[in-house]
C-alpha cells in the first residue's frame, strides 16, 4: 500500500511540474486583471510596475460600474444571450428529436447542411450580414444579434442534443403513447423530463457563445446604450487616448467570471459530451 | 404516425439557418460581381474585377500569406502542446481536478477579453509582461510588444496557441479515455517503456482524434479575428493583417463593398475544402 501511495505521490510532483509552465502563463492574465483592477490610478501608470498596489482599492469596482455604463451593458448581454439561447432551443429541440427517433429521406442531407454551417462564422459572412440586418431595418437593434446568433448556434445545438437524445430509452414515450397519452404529452411528460440534463448542458454553450461573439456586435451596435459586454469593454481600450486600465481590468473580471464559473463546472459534463458522439 | 411528421420538426430549425446563412451568401455572391459605392449601392455587373483587384493588390497577398503561417503555427503549435498536455492529464495523479479546471480557463473567457488584458499586459513601459521578465533576467530592458509586427505576430500567435489548446485536450482526452488500460498493462507486461507505450498504443489510437483537431482548429484559426484586431488591428502598417481584418478594413474602413465581398468568397471557398474534409472524416468515423 505505501509503495503505491510515495509512487502515485512521485508522479504527482512530475505532472505538476510538467504543467507549471502552462500554468503560470494562464493564470497570468487573470493574476494582472486581478491586481491591476486594484491599484489606485496613478499606481497603474507608474515605473517600474509593481504587481502588489499599494492599497487595495475595492472601490475601483464600484467607480468602474458608474463609469464604464457596466450595468446597461450587462443587461443587454443577457437580454441577448437569453434570447439567442431560448430561440435556439425552442427550434433544436424538436429538429434533435427528429434526428435521434426517425429515419428519413432527408435526414442525412440535413446532417450535412448543419455541418456546413458550423463551419461558417459571422466573419465570412459579415458584409452579406450587415445587409441582412440593413433589410430587416435592425441595424443598432440587439435584437438582430438575436436572430443571428440563435441562427449561428443552431447546427451545434442539434447536434449535441441529437448525441445525448440518443441515449434516452425510446421504449419511454413508447409506453405512454400505448396508453393512450397524446404525441405531445408523451414528449412533455416523458421524453422532456428525461432530456432535462442535455437541454441544460446544450443551452449554457448557446448561452456562453452568444456571452462572448465580437465581430457582429461591434459592426451592428452604433450607440453606447445597446453595446453588449464585450463592444462595452473594448470601447474602454479602442480609439482613446488615455485608458482607464484599472476600470478596464476591472470590466473584464466582472464580465468574465460568469462564464468562467459555469464552465469549470460543465467542464466535466462536456469531455463525456464531445466524446460520446460530436467527434467520434 | 404522420410520415411527414420528421419533417415538420426540422422545419423551424431549417428555415431559421437558411434566413440568417443563405441569405447573406446570396448577397455576397452578388456584391462580389458587382460595382458597389461605399454606402452599399450597387452600380451594375462588373464580372470578376473585384477579384482581380484583390488579387492584384499586395497587402491582400501579404494577408493571405500571412494567414497560412497564423494557421499552420497556431494549429501546429496548439497539437504539439495539447498531445503532452492531455496525456498528462489523463493519468491519475493528486490534484487532476484543479490542473484540468486551470487548463480550461481560457476558454471560458472570451477571445476579445483575453486580447484586451493581454494587451495590457504587453504595454511596454506598463506592463507587467516585461516587468515579470526583466524581475527573473531573462530582458534587460523593456520590448515594446505590439509597436513592430516582428514581436507583435509571434505574441499573436503564441496567444492563439494558448486559447485553442483548452478544446483541443477536451477532444483528446475524450479519445483518451476510449483507450482500453488493458493495453497498456498488456504492453508493461512484455517490458515497453513509457515512450514505446505512446509510440505504439496512444499515439496510433489517438491519431483520428488528432486528424479531428487539426481540421476543426484550422477552421476556426482561419477565421479568428479578435486577437489580431483586439491587439493591433492588423498593424502596424498592415504588417499583422491576415485575412479576416484586411476583409474587415476593406468593408468597414475603406468602404470597398465589392472587394470585401470578394474576399469572402475566397475565403467561403477554402473553408468550404476543409469543411468536405471534415465531414468525410466524421463520415467514415460513423462507419
Amino acid at each position: 500500500m505505501s509503495i503505491t501511495m510515495t509512487k502515485k505521490t512521485k508522479r504527482s510532483i512530475f505532472c505538476w511540474l510538467a504543467l507549471s509552465p502552462i500554468i503560470c502563463i494562464i493564470l497570468f492574465p487573470f493574476a494582472v486583471m486581478f491586481f491591476t483592477s486594484l491599484k489606485p490610478r496613478q499606481e497603474v501608470f507608474s515605473f517600474p510596475p509593481t504587481w502588489l498596489p499599494s492599497e487595495f482599492i475595492w472601490q475601483n469596482y464600484i467607480d468602474m460600474w458608474h463609469a464604464t455604463k457596466f450595468g446597461n451593458a450587462l443587461l443587454n448581454s443577457l437580454y441577448v444571450s437569453f434570447s439567442a439561447t431560448l430561440i435556439t432551443l425552442l427550434v433544436a429541440i424538436p429538429a434533435a428529436y427528429a434526428l435521434a427517433r426517425y429515419n428519413f429521406g432527408a435526414k442525412s442531407s440535413y446532417r450535412l447542411f448543419l455541418l456546413i454551417t458550423q463551419m461558417l462564422s459571422p466573419i465570412v459572412l459579415v458584409v452579406g450580414l450587415f445587409r441582412l440586418i440593413v433589410w430587416l431595418g435592425l441595424i443598432d437593434s440587439v435584437n438582430s444579434l438575436v436572430l443571428i446568433y440563435a441562427g449561428f448556434n443552431i447546427a451545434f445545438a442539434i447536434w449535441m442534443l441529437q448525441n445525448y437524445f440518443h441515449t434516452i430509452p425510446k421504449d419511454l414515450e413508447e409506453s405512454a403513447w400505448m396508453e393512450g397519452a397524446s404525441f405531445l404529452q408523451g414528449l412533455t411528460k416523458v421524453f422532456l423530463p428525461m432530456a432535462v440534463p442535455a437541454i441544460a448542458v446544450t443551452a449554457m454553450f448557446t448561452f456562453i457563445n452568444s456571452w462572448n461573439e465580437f465581430v457582429l456586435a461591434l459592426t451592428v451596435l452604433r450607440t453606447e446604450e445597446n453595446y453588449t459586454l464585450p463592444i462595452q469593454v473594448y470601447s474602454l481600450v479602442g480609439g482613446r487616448y488615455t485608458v482607464e486600465w484599472h476600470h478596464v481590468m476591472a470590466a473584464a473580471l466582472v464580465a468574465s467570471l460568469p462564464a468562467a464559473i459555469l464552465f469549470s463546472w460543465l467542464q466535466k459534463k462536456l469531455v463525456t459530451g464531445l466524446s460520446s458522439g460530436g467527434v467520434k | 404516425m404522420n410520415r411527414n411528421l420528421p419533417l415538420y420538426l426540422i422545419l423551424p430549425s431549417l428555415l431559421l439557418a437558411l434566413f440568417v446563412i443563405s441569405y447573406p451568401l446570396y448577397e455576397l455572391i452578388n456584391l462580389s460581381l458587382s460595382d458597389v459605392n461605399r454606402f452599399g449601392k450597387v452600380r451594375g455587373f462588373i464580372g470578376l474585377e473585384n477579384f482581380t483587384y484583390i488579387f492584384e493588390d499586395q497587402l491582400f497577398i501579404d494577408a493571405a500569406l500571412r494567414t497560412v503561417v497564423w494557421t499552420v503555427a497556431v494549429v501546429g503549435g496548439t497539437i504539439l502542446f495539447s498531445v503532452p498536455i492531455a496525456v498528462i492529464l489523463n493519468t491519475e495523479f493528486y490534484g487532476r481536478g484543479i490542473a484540468r479546471t486551470i487548463l480550461m480557463l481560457p476558454w471560458a473567457i472570451s477571445l476579445p477579453m483575453t486580447a484586451i488584458v493581454w494587451r495590457w499586459s504587453l504595454n511596454g513601459e506598463f506592463g507587467m509582461l516585461n516587468a515579470t521578465l526583466m524581475n527573473v533576467g531573462l530582458i534587460d530592458s523593456p520590448i515594446v510588444w505590439l509597436a513592430q509586427s516582428a514581436t507583435a505576430f509571434p505574441v499573436q500567435i503564441g496567444l492563439g496557441i494558448l486559447v485553442s489548446i483548452p478544446f483541443t485536450i477536451t477532444i483528446f482526452l475524450g479519445g483518451l479515455s476510449s483507450i482500453p488500460i488493458d493495453l497498456y498493462e498488456a504492453a508493461k507486461m512484455d517490458g515497453a517503456n513509457l515512450w514505446q507505450q505512446f509510440k505504439r498504443i496512444t499515439y496510433p489510437l489517438l491519431r483520428p482524434f488528432i486528424n479531428m483537431a487539426i481540421v476543426l482548429n484550422v477552421i476556426y484559426v482561419f477565421n479568428s479575428f479578435p486577437i489580431i484586431w483586439v491587439l493591433t488591428q492588423g498593424g502596424p502598417n498592415n504588417e499583422t493583417d491576415i485575412l479576416v481584418t484586411y476583409l474587415y478594413k476593406q468593408a468597414f474602413s475603406f468602404g470597398h463593398i465589392g472587394q470585401a465581398s470578394a474576399v469572402s468568397i475566397v475565403m467561403f471557398t477554402v473553408l468550404l475544402i476543409f469543411t468536405i474534409f471534415y465531414a468525410r472524416m466524421v463520415m467514415k468515423n460513423e462507419k
